[in-house]
């Protein structure tokens, strides 16, 4: 017979007492396998590296004169670590549960909704890009003198961007680990070629308006594009170069946001399917020695 | 009746052992033909995400040749790093470190048939990199010095997988670190070595403090061969060949002394096994 308090207990505090715990969790997965100094140099060595890369591209081909196009490589480059830790992070998550953990059958197995879990998990991968992200924004300010400031800043505008594109990244992250559920042997790099498509399409480094006409109509399918989209001309201004140069500013926060609602019930759907699918299949904690 | 091959000795079993450690990843790797999409097409998304930053840019078409060496050369780097630097970590967490510490050849046939196997199968697809990538944005290489391009390639890749040897003891000590550090020598890497742009962009003296990257080098002197005059070059393409024959020796000495150094750690720390 279960424990009374756990029956009595809401959905919704259930919900929030284990996406905390998991939370936690995610974090100390994340952080605690060296020293805080460590950890930072790594957290901020690979989008530096990514927006010098970019730099260094542009001053190759436009000799040494500034442009546009720097702004949009800084908030392109600070902001993906959210979506390879959210989005590819979570996946890595489950499967290193199933596979190096080898924990996954006695979390899935314990009286938590397995969903709040993995969000849980989502959300903390996605909080360690956070320090990245600003560090390289600043960078991008004071270093390479992006026109970033007090005047071109829309605050309001880009906070709801930011919190609307990261729950769009947890509805991408939540597809991509119900993938991961129904597959094993190439788990591990699955994760990795949908992060890879998705920097192709959603304007990560280059306006979206540079790609094949098929390939601009993907773009606008991800929530990722707008969210970046978005961001941009909340933290630089007009000035910016646009994936969408139709599109206003409210316009583009209104798609953002119903582009992320339909991946919201998208997931939800996918996800309860490749649940069901994997305990059908007995392969949900199937191991692959991968 | 247990089938028995003959006992080997010496050089004869350092080849064997060589050949065996190398089989799965040449041949046991290829019955799984999903490594055609991800070892080809994966790179090769990424590759194509720069080659756009070049075309959003209006640069001249010769970028997209750097972009294509660069996506090519990351099919190596990353065999070096996960295939060889961070294999010993693999090989803790699945059972097989223990084995090979304690099999008559020694650990050194079991790195060089890991590099072997490792470079046979990386060539592959950093071939079809290329090819496709070429394909796709109509971009022609033409090679001006087939003989000195092949020794460049050659003397870069002893020194490249010279230089993974090195990394692997370095692992070998370490346990969760491992997949990080790994991470970590990603994109800074592509950035020193100039995997999308001419290395000399990054200013004279910082080229040649990455000139340590064998593949900084390397890159340099193949995009001599082939854009010529063009390219910005780093060093006359002779004095980088003689850089990395300098490198394949320097790593391939310096693996021999760290792969000592850190077996004797790692023993000594009872580590060789620890999994977590």
């Amino acid at each position: 017979m279960p424990a009374p308090a756990v029956r009595q207990e809401g959905l919704l505090r259930r919900w929030w007492r284990v996406l905390r715990v998991s939370y936690w969790l995610g974090w100390q997965i994340e952080t605690n396998w060296t020293d805080p100094l460590l950890f930072f140099i790594y957290s901020l060595a690979k989008p530096l590296g990514g927006v010098l890369i970019l730099v260094f591209m542009y001053f190759v081909v436009a000799q040494g004169t500034r442009g546009a196009m720097l702004g949009f490589f800084v908030v392109g480059t600070a902001l993906w670590p959210f979506v390879v830790r959210g989005v590819m992070g979570i996946a890595w998550g489950l499967i290193s549960d199933r596979e190096h953990w080898k924990t996954l059958r006695y979390i899935y197995t314990s009286p938590i909704p397995y969903r709040a879990y993995l969000v849980g998990r989502s959300l903390a991968q996605a909080t360690s890009a956070l320090a990245p992200a600003v560090i390289t924004l600043l960078f991008g300010r004071y270093v390479l003198g992006i026109p970033m400031h007090l005047g071109t800043v829309n605050i309001q505008y880009a906070a709801a961007a930011m919190i609307v594109g990261v729950i769009g990244i947890v509805a991408l992250g939540l597809v991509v680990v119900s993938a991961a559920m129904l597959i094993s042997g190439e788990a591990w790099r699955m994760p990795e070629a949908i992060g890879a498509g998705l920097y192709l399409v959603s304007g990560a480094i280059f306006p979206v308006t540079a790609l094949p006409g098929v390939l601009q109509s993907i773009a606008q399918v991800f929530p990722l594009t707008w969210w970046l989209e978005a961001m941009r001309r909340g933290l630089l201004g007009p000035q910016t170069v646009t994936s969408f140069p139709w599109a206003g500013d409210a316009q583009v926060l209104i798609y953002e946001v119903l582009v992320t609602a339909v991946w919201i019930a998208a997931a939800a759907f996918i996800f309860a399917v490749a649940d069901r699918r994997a305990r059908q299949l007995g392969i949900l904690d199937q191991e692959s020695a991968f | 009746m247990i089938a028995t091959m003959p006992r080997a000795h010496g050089p004869r079993r350092f080849f064997r052992a060589t050949l065996g450690r190398s089989y799965p990843r040449i041949i046991g790797s290829n019955r799984d033909r999903s490594w055609l999409f991800y070892d080809t097409v994966l790179p090769l998304l990424g590759t194509i995400a720069f080659v756009y930053v070049y075309k959003a840019l209006g640069a001249p078409d010769r970028f997209i040749g750097y972009v294509i060496m660069g996506g090519a050369t990351t099919a190596f780097w990353m065999n070096v790093m996960w295939a060889m630097a961070a294999q010993f970590y693999w090989d803790k967490q699945g059972g097989n470190l223990e084995l090979y510490m304690v099999v008559p050849c020694g650990i050194a046939p079991i790195l060089f048939g890991m590099s072997l196997g490792g470079f046979l199968a990386t060539m592959i697809r950093a071939t079809a990199i290329v090819l496709i990538g070429s394909l796709l944005f109509g971009v022609r290489f033409a090679i001006s010095n087939l003989g000195l391009f092949l020794l460049i390639f050659g003397v870069a890749i002893v020194a490249l997988y010279g230089l993974g040897v090195a990394f692997a003891s370095l692992f070998l000590l370490w346990g969760r670190e491992a997949w990080h550090m790994a991470e970590l020598f990603m994109e800074p890497v592509f950035l020193a070595s100039g995997f999308y742009f001419p290395v000399r962009a990054l200013g004279f003296w910082a080229a040649m403090g990455t000139s340590l990257i064998p593949l900084t080098l390397a890159l340099d002197g193949l995009r001599q061969l082939l854009f010529g005059e063009m390219h910005p070059a780093l060093l006359p393409v002779w004095w980088e060949v003689v850089g990395l024959v300098f490198l394949a020796v320097l790593f391939f000495v310096l693996a021999r002394f760290m792969l000592r150094r850190m077996e004797f750690l790692a023993r000594r720390e009872g580590r060789l096994s620890l999994r977590f």
